[in-house]
């Protein structure tokens, strides 16, 4: 028989209980619906209809949105931008970065670039997911349009009041993307972080059944323990996966058909980017999670035992949210290369910073080999540690009985 | 035939197995006896591929125990285990299949050691709703299951009510006689002594005594046993070659060595007063045991 048949069997049984546990499939199907009618509320209360944009508030004399100039701006421009979002506080700062430090601290602000034969829109950190977003679409709008529009900067106004007005690119970022791409980062870096964490615990404790059981030395009799591992993390990465699907695609399907078309494109390649870095975290993060948690017998030790894995997920989520404020920085592309963080900050660049798509397979390619090396030595571990009952097994000691 | 050659093992300072020698012939019955300790749980380990010796040999018909050999073993490891929540037909089939079988054979091999088993009524329980006693039955059936050439069971009897030791024993038989090599732990020697053909004692970690239990037995030195209403000086003055072993309830055991006349001291003993019983036997495994480890140790 080879390694393969007695991978997939091990792997059918893991996915076969489960799936037969009424407790799991039950909570997952109640999360999923309860989940589905939260994403399905803002539509049904009319809160939220992509059609129609919410307006933004009338800005108060004493609070007006700031705007960060870099070059010149010229009042029919200035004009054309008022008409879309009122009254603005111009403000000239020496570049990009400048502005940026400078205007961050009103949730309105945004920091405009105007040189000579370009212009590029620049938001805030965080800025696009707040309401000062629209107004950041408007003032790429108004810009574009003011060139149009330079004699009569009023009838800016007027066009963009009309719906479905096509919108012109600022360089070469569609804002309703970037938006778009920023809520996928954010999200995606959360929901990472989740299911990771969801699944390192759900294979501690698999492995812990078999090992408090002990029933697994009769079947390391017979079976060796790296494919015993193997098939493991296999069975229950595939029960994992089809949880998430369970989970979250109908609540996004009602969150997002809807909007249809407006889903600009380029965003739902994201969606295969966050499958595949969930696939590639996994195999990183489980094969530590099996690794450890051989060492224990008693569910209660899962949590202590699992602490340095937890730290790994913990920083590599930490690090995937400082990447989302500077996706194109050093730290976010060494980031994007580190084993443990690279899941989370290589998303987070793909969905900001367009990396090219070498950088992604490098990526890729090195969390898996480091998946793989792992293994060796997470299986050298689970044997050392799998047969000793009783007390927490110490690492070094598996180690070297492995 | 099984053969463990040399077998060593430490487990940081504590010695398990001290160069042990063991063989178990295809169609017999071997006990593996010894006290608490003495290292047959590691052992059986090495020889199923648990446990992985520091040096020594396993192997089975000439050849290594590699991942061939080891899917035709049926093992019953001392510390039961099986997937408490997952049935028991279920399970049994899930077992045969890991060593090797396609899902048309397992489960007809299922149906047969159920049935064979008494566990019919409760094929698809989880293993976790069954009385102690069918749990036992079911991790008996998870050895047989796969139909092994070599059974490896650690301590089968321990916890068994008298019924169950009955099944045990009368299924344990009946495998070595269709021609399986069965080797089987205890701690309890004279179940060893009534069941099987061959026998090893093991203590501190290498074998002190093997051989056919018979021959063993006439080999050994015979004892005499004899209660006498009087005084018990008379062993005083007992004749050369001979030894009281033990001294219970106002019974002597006394060991005759080849030399010895066992008419000699009977009439020693009459002569304390008027006997109350007297028997010739041949040595218990137990008794052979202790003489052989005091062999082992300085007077
Ligand atoms: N995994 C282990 N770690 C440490 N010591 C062990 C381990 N397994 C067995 N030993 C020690 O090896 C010796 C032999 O044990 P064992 O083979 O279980 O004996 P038996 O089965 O005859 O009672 C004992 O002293 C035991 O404490
Ligand atoms: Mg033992």
């Amino acid at each position: 028989m080879s390694p393969g048949t007695t991978v997939r069997l091990i792997a059918a049984r893991e996915v076969r209980q489960r799936l037969r546990s009424k407790l799991f499939v039950g909570t997952t199907l109640v999360i999923s619906a309860l989940l589905t009618v939260l994403a399905a509320l803002p539509a049904l209360l009319g809160v939220f209809d992509p059609d129609e944009p919410a307006v933004d508030q009338p800005a108060e004399e004493a609070d007006l949105p700031r705007l960060g100039v870099v070059g010149a701006m010229s009042v029919a421009e200035r004009s054309a931008i008022e008409a879309a979002i009122g009254p603005i506080e111009v403000v000239e700062v020496a570049d990009v970065d400048a502005g940026a430090a400078a205007l961050t601290s009103a949730t309105n602000d945004l920091v405009a670039v105007v040189g000579p034969g370009e212009r590029v829109l620049v938001a805030p950190s965080g800025q696009l997911l707040r309401p000062g977003s629209v107004a950041a679409t408007r003032v790429a709008e108004a810009l574009a349009l003011g060139e149009l529009f330079s004699e009569e900067p009023d009838r800016v106004g007027e066009v963009l009041a009309r719906p479905s007005l096509p919108v012109e690119e600022v360089g070469d970022v569609d804002p309703a993307e970037a938006t778009a791409r920023l809520v996928v980062a954010n999200l995606g870096v959360v929901f990472l972080f989740a299911v990771l964490i969801m699944y390192a615990s759900m294979i501690i404790n698999g492995v812990i059944e078999e090992k408090g059981s002990r029933v697994v030395e009769l079947l390391v009799a017979t079976v060796p323990v790296r494919w015993l591992m193997t098939g493991k993390l296999l069975g229950l990465g595939i029960v994992g996966l089809l949880q998430t699907l369970t989970l979250f695609a109908p609540p996004l399907a009602v969150l997002l058909l809807p909007a249809g078309e407006a889903i600009p494109r380029g965003v739902g390649g994201l969606g295969v980017a966050i499958a595949g870095w969930f696939v590639a975290g996994y195999a990183l993060y489980a094969v530590i999670a099996a690794g450890l948690g051989s060492l224990v017998s008693r569910p209660e030790e899962a949590q202590a035992v699992l602490t340095p894995a937890n730290v790994l997920m913990i920083g590599g989520y930490l690090v995937g949210f400082l990447a989302i404020n500077a996706p194109s920085s050093t730290f976010a592309v060494v980031a994007s290369f580190v084993p443990f963080s690279a899941p989370y900050a290589m998303l987070v660049r793909q969905a900001l910073a367009a990396p090219a798509w070498w950088e992604v397979a490098a990526a890729a390619a090195l969390t898996l080999s480091s998946a793989a090396a792992l293994t060796v030595g997470a299986a050298r571990i689970y044997e050392g540690g799998i047969l000793r009952t009783g007390a927490r097994v110490r690492l070094r000691e598996a180690w070297r009985a492995g | 035939m099984l053969v463990l050659e040399q077998l060593q093992r430490r487990f940081g300072d504590v010695i398990a197995l001290d160069r042990l020698d063991l063989e178990v012939v295809a169609g017999e019955l071997c006990g593996f006896v010894g006290p608490n300790g003495a290292g047959k749980t590691t052992a059986m380990r090495c020889a199923v591929g648990v446990t992985t010796p520091d040096a020594g040999t396993v192997a089975w018909e000439g050849r290594a125990v590699d991942l061939e050999v080891r899917r035709r073993i049926g093992y019953m490891p001392e510390e039961r285990g099986l997937y408490p929540r997952m049935r028991v037909a279920e399970q049994l089939v899930y077992l045969a299949r890991l060593h090797g079988l396609r899902s048309a054979e397992a489960a007809a091999n299922v149906e047969f050691w159920l049935d064979r088993l008494g566990l019919t009524a409760r094929r698809d329980s989880p293993v976790e709703e069954l009385s102690l006693g069918n749990q036992q039955r079911v991790q008996l059936a998870a050895a047989l299951v796969h139909d092994p050439v070599l059974l490896i069971l650690d301590e089968p009897f321990s916890g068994l009510d008298p019924i169950a030791v009955d099944v045990m024993s009368e299924v344990l038989l009946e495998r070595a006689a269709a021609g399986v090599a069965v080797v089987f732990s205890s701690h309890q020697l004279d179940l060893v002594e009534d069941l099987c053909r061959s026998v090893a004692v093991v203590d501190a970690g290498r074998v002190v005594l093997r051989g056919d239990v018979r021959e063993l037995k006439r080999a050994g030195d015979r004892r005499l046993r004899v209660a006498v209403d009087g005084d018990p000086g008379w062993v005083a003055a007992l004749p050369v070659d001979t030894e009281v072993v033990a001294r219970v309830n106002g019974e002597v055991t006394v060991a005759l060595g080849a030399e010895a006349d066992p008419g000699e001291v009977i009439e020693l003993a009459r002569a304390g007063g008027p006997l109350l019983h007297v028997r010739l036997e041949e040595p218990r495994l137990s008794e052979l045991f202790r003489d052989a480890l005091q062999d082992r140790l300085p007077r």
